[in-house]
Order: C-alpha cells, then sequence, then structure tokens
C-alpha cells in the first residue's frame, strides 16, 4: 500500500503523505460540523434556515447582532487562535523531541501574555500583539539558553520551562494588582484564555497572521523533521541546525503570541494538539496540519461547552485545562518511564 | 605528482574543557581504500573522526575536503561528499526503515524538490545493498541490534556520497552482526569505490577489514600503514601497553593479536 505520494509540478515537487492528509480533511470536516452546530446554539438558540437567513442579509436586527456579531467573530477566532496552538505545539515538540516540551508548558504562552499584559498597560491595546512577540521570544531564547548544555537537555529544559511558566504567571498577578478591579476582573479572565466578546479585528488579526505564517511553518516542516533527529545526525544530513532552530523558534513564538494577543494563553491546547495528531497520522513525522486541526477542534469544542454553560460564562481556558491537565500527567510518566526525562 | 587526499586533517587541535584531545594532528585519510582508527580508550580516535566530519569544534589547525576548509563549506554541500554515521545512533519512535533511509537523501533535496527518481533508485539501492527491502515498512524499534545499524548504514548510503565514516559501527553487536557488517562495509568500498574510514575497538577485526590502520595516541598519529606494518607485537606494546604475540591469521591473510 503507498503511504506517501508526491506532488510534482514542473521542477518542484513536495512529498504527500496520504494519512497525514486524510486525517487533517477528517478533522477540518469535523470542524466545519461543529461550527455550524456552534453558530445555533447558545442563549437565543437559533435554526439553521434564521441563520442562513441573516447571513444572506435577510435577518431583523437581533438575528443580525447575534450571529454576525456575537456567534461568527467568537467561532472564527477560536478556530483561528486554536490551529496557531495547534502549529506551535507541534513545532516545539518536533524540534525539542520531547511532547512535553510545548510552548505552553515551558513558558513561551506565559511569556507572551505577560508581554501582552505589559503592551496593554504602558501603551494601550495597540500594543497587545508586539508585547505578545516580545514577551514570547525573549522568554523562549532566556528558557533555551539556560537548558542548553551541548544540545537539548530534556530534564533541563523542561524544568526551566515550568519554573518560567510560574515566575511569568505570578509577574502577571503582581502587575494586575496594579489594575482597578473591574480592568482586573476581565484581565484576569483574559488570563485563563477566553473567547468572551471576540469581535471581526479579531478575526481578521488571527486569520491574517495565520496566512503570513503558515506557509512559512510549512516550509519549515521538511527542516523540522531532521532537526527531529540527533544533533550530530541532521548536521551529517547537511542541516545547519543553527539557522534551522532559529526559525523554527521565531516562527513558533509567533504563532503563539498571535493566538494569545486574541484569546489569551489558553491552558494546553498548544501541549495536547500534537501528540493526539501523531497517534491519529502514525509514523514518526511532524504532524503539522493535523495537530492544527486538532488544535482548532479542541478549542472550537470547549468555547461552545463554555457558551453552552447555563448560568455563568466560564472562560474556554477551563474547559481546555481540565482536558489538558490529564494529559500533562500522563505525559510525564509516559516519558520518566522510558528514562527520556 | 600525487594528488593530495581528498579529505584530512591539518595539525588538528581539539579540546574538552581546555583539556586536549587531539594535538597537532594531520593525517590523510587515503582516497578508494577503507582505513581503521584504532587505540586505546580516550586516545582521540573518536574524537578525530568527529572532527572529520565537522562534528566537532575545532581548536586550531583545519579539516580539509576537497581543497577547503570544511568548517568554511555549507554543511549541504558538504553532506553532498560526505556522509558520517555517529556512534549508537537513535531515531524518534515508529520511524520506518524506509523512512529513515530516505533522510539519507536529505542533502539532495529542499522543501521545495522533496521528491525525485533519483531519491526513489538510491533508497531502493541502499536497502538492497544492505539487505533490507523487506523490512523497508518495518519501524526501526521492531528490528534486531544488527538490523538497526544496517539501516543506519542504508541511510548513510542513500546520502551516495563518496566518502562514509563510521564511528565504532560494531557497538553492541554480538560477533556474528560485527562480522557481517564489516563484510557488507567491505563491499560498498570494493564494489563502489568509495572511501571508508571508521573506528573500530578489536585490533583484530581492524587488521582483517582495513587496508591501513592508523594508531593514535594520546591524541596524535603513532603509527600508519598497512596492517602488517601496524599490527607488530611492538607497536601493540606502544599503543595498548600489551604484552601480546602476533600471528599469521590462519583463514585470512592478516596479523592476529594473541594477547599474552
Amino acid at each position: 500500500m503507498m503511504t506517501q505520494g508526491s506532488l510534482r509540478i514542473g521542477r518542484f515537487s513536495v512529498l504527500l503523505h496520504r494519512r497525514g492528509i486524510v486525517v487533517a480533511g477528517v478533522l477540518l470536516a469535523l470542524v466545519f460540523a461543529i461550527a455550524i452546530l456552534a453558530v445555533q446554539l447558545g442563549r437565543y438558540p437559533m435554526a439553521l434556515p434564521q441563520i442562513l437567513a441573516t447571513l444572506s442579509g435577510g435577518g431583523d436586527a437581533i438575528a443580525e447582532m447575534i450571529v454576525l456579531d456575537n456567534r461568527l467573530p467568537r467561532i472564527l477566532t477560536a478556530i483561528g487562535a486554536g490551529a496557531a496552538f495547534g502549529f506551535a505545539g507541534a513545532m516545539f515538540q518536533t524540534m525539542l523531541r520531547n511532547p512535553l516540551a510545548s510552548p505552553d508548558v515551558i513558558g513561551f504562552s506565559a511569556g507572551a501574555s505577560c508581554g501582552a499584559l505589559m503592551g496593554m498597560m504602558a501603551f494601550g491595546s495597540t500594543f497587545v500583539l508586539p508585547g505578545a512577540l516580545i514577551g514570547g521570544l525573549l522568554t523562549a531564547f532566556a528558557v533555551l539558553a539556560l537548558s542548553w548544555h551541548r544540545g537539548i537537555q530534556p530534564y533541563r529544559l523542561i524544568l526551566i520551562g515550568i519554573g518560567a511558566s510560574l515566575t511569568l504567571s505570578a509577574l502577571a498577578d503582581l502587575m494586575m494588582s496594579r489594575l482597578d478591579m473591574l480592568t482586573a476582573a476581565e484581565m484576569a479572565k483574559w488570563l485563563v484564555g477566553t473567547l468572551n466578546a471576540r469581535n471581526w479585528t479579531d478575526v481578521i488579526m488571527i486569520w491574517i497572521g495565520l496566512l503570513i505564517l503558515v506557509p512559512i511553518a510549512l516550509w519549515l516542516q521538511f527542516a523540522l523533521s531532521r532537526l527531529a533527529m540527533e544533533d550530530d545526525i541532521a548536521t551529517g544530513l547537511g542541516v545547519a541546525l543553527s539557522p534551522a532552530r532559529l526559525a523554527v523558534t521565531v516562527t513558533g513564538v509567533a504563532l503563539v503570541a498571535l493566538a494569545v494577543s486574541v484569546v489569551g494563553p489558553l491552558p494546553f491546547v498548544a501541549f495536547i494538539s500534537g501528540p493526539i495528531a501523531r497517534r491519529l497520522v502514525k509514523g514518526a513525522r511532524p504532524a503539522l496540519l493535523a495537530a492544527a486541526t486538532v488544535g482548532a477542534l479542541i478549542t472550537l469544542l470547549a468555547d461552545t461547552a463554555a457558551r453552552a454553560m447555563p448560568v455563568v460564562q466560564l472562560p474556554a481556558g477551563v474547559f481546555t485545562a481540565v482536558i489538558g491537565a490529564p494529559v500533562l500527567m500522563w505525559l510525564l510518566v509516559v516519558q520518566f518511564n522510558k528514562g527520556k526525562i | 605528482m600525487v594528488e593530495p587526499a581528498r579529505l584530512r586533517a591539518e595539525a588538528l587541535n581539539v579540546g574538552f574543557n581546555r583539556v586536549p584531545v587531539l594535538r597537532e594532528l594531520s593525517f590523510d585519510v587515503p582516497d578508494g581504500k577503507t582505513t581503521v582508527i584504532v587505540g586505546p580508550n580516550a586516545c582521540g580516535k573518536s574524537t578525530l573522526l568527529r572532527s572529520l566530519a565537522r562534528l566537532e569544534r575545532v581548536g586550531a589547525g583545519t579539516v580539509i575536503l576537497d581543497g577547503k576548509s570544511i568548517q568554511k563549506q555549507s554543511s549541504k554541500s558538504v553532506a553532498k561528499r560526505l556522509a558520517i554515521l555517529p556512534q549508537t545512533p537513535t531515531a524518534p519512535e515508529g520511524l520506518r526503515v524506509k523512512d529513515l533511509v530516505a533522510r539519507g537523501r536529505t542533502p539532495h533535496q529542499s522543501p521545495l524538490r522533496q521528491w525525485s527518481v533519483d531519491d526513489a533508485r538510491a533508497i531502493e539501492q541502499a536497502l538492497h545493498m544492505t539487505g533490507l527491502t523487506d523490512s523497508a515498512n518495518r519501524a526501526l524499534d521492531t528490528l534486531s541490534g544488527g538490523q538497526r545499524q544496517r539501516a543506519w548504514i542504508a541511510m548513510a548510503l542513500a546520502q551516495n556520497t563518496d566518502i562514509l565514516l563510521l564511528d565504532e559501527p560494531t557497538t553492541y553487536l554480538d560477533l556474528t552482526h560485527q562480522i557481517e557488517l564489516l563484510t557488507l562495509v567491505q563491499k560498498l568500498n570494493q564494489e563502489t569505490g568509495r572511501t571508508v574510514a571508521m573506528v573500530l575497538h578489536d585490533i583484530n577485526l581492524a587488521a582483517r577489514f582495513a587496508d591501513q590502520i592508523v594508531a593514535l595516541k594520546d591524541g596524535k598519529v603513532r603509527h600508519q600503514g598497512t596492517p602488517d606494518q601496524v599490527v607488530t607485537a611492538d607497536i601493540m606494546q606502544d599503543i595498548f601497553d600489551l604484552p601480546c604475540t602476533v600471528i599469521r591469521s590462519p583463514v585470512h591473510d592478516h596479523p592476529l593479536v594473541i594477547p599474552a
């Protein structure tokens, strides 16, 4: 049975992994189906014909507000942010050769949200994304530099990363204590990761960001599958390690910063997407596309569940944490038993 | 005039944490031959091989590949001419044999040219030469030690380089598989004309499979020559501090060390 094929256009050829594409396709269809369901769900349940009428401009003002200003941007943001987290998670897990080394576990997300918070407090809300980008990059380089010792040291990386994550969370709390009650309460929700009240600005930001970063991530997939081998082997195969790692780190952090600036550091989405995608795709290649669709699916499900809760609107991050934390514990045990950390 | 060797070390100094490992070491890897580097533990033989493959940070001196410093050439361009198999390599979990071998094609590929007819042919050939055609779809972690090591060799073969460097390729293999692997390497050298340089622990295997033996001690080349020239009682005493008798192998025509 053929498991891979190649697509050739003139001098160019790309390897296609059948199973990876099938998995991503099925997941994408699932995302689409849940999105359709999610537009109908909510405090004002709406039937599909009514929604379709609203979309084509024939609905009343309330329906228009609910569908166009509320549910649709929220759903599209959830899908985009989830995909960004999924991409970033799989990239770092592959490059650092450990499923625990995902940006939300080793502090990169915390760094991005701290930076976003600082940017917002100092310069206003337009500085959320630049702040997240700077905060994320500084944290990533600090964590990698501190844990590097003649190559990747998984044990050091994960401990130092978790330490950085805790430190930055404390720093965020400290910053929040200087805000007034109301803003602080909103910020606290954002720091858990929420999709409440997303608007089209968020949708445009995340999707334009993805439009730029996804081609770069897919381009880097070639180098990534070699970085997943040992340093000596990758070098022997002609991969220039440092430039490749730099490119992956910057792109991965940019994806995290992007997602964090629209939905906050949704816990564990980046972390669980990669391993789930890998189990679905099988084999030992970085399944970036599949991981991205898993991330989108999880985020959309978590937000839909959050919206479906009666009375209180919980932030979606509570739900992703409920799914992600047990997976973290399970992977820690598995990795420990294998002697990988 | 004799052409200079394509790969050579010139006055190489390599150290770890200020402890020198190689001292002013100069050494030519003879083209088209099988060279075996031997020496006692910590003599720097592995460091020398790794330095020749640009895997070590060189303090002073240079490694020259095709007339130019290897450090100044792009890693990819080097990888088209020189393949290195490090000691006891490990691969990502679940990687299949043919995926591993396909990785060997990396220097001939790029993100926009990920697959070619040459790639398919080279992979098929490498699998065939190493006798792994039937195991191509198996995951590497399900293979025996001997098969796994052959799969790594196949990866290096698929790289299709003129020079092949192997760092203790027989580690953790039982005697049968050691012989099988070295016979394969010998075949590669003889049938494809590849230059092979490897580090081996077993002096008797070195004597049997090498065209040339390089004996290192204290970070320097102490003796160099054909097995007959290097594997003598005096030199063994000098290199390994080992009193021994050297006889002639009654089966294969090479010197055989019998430790006293």
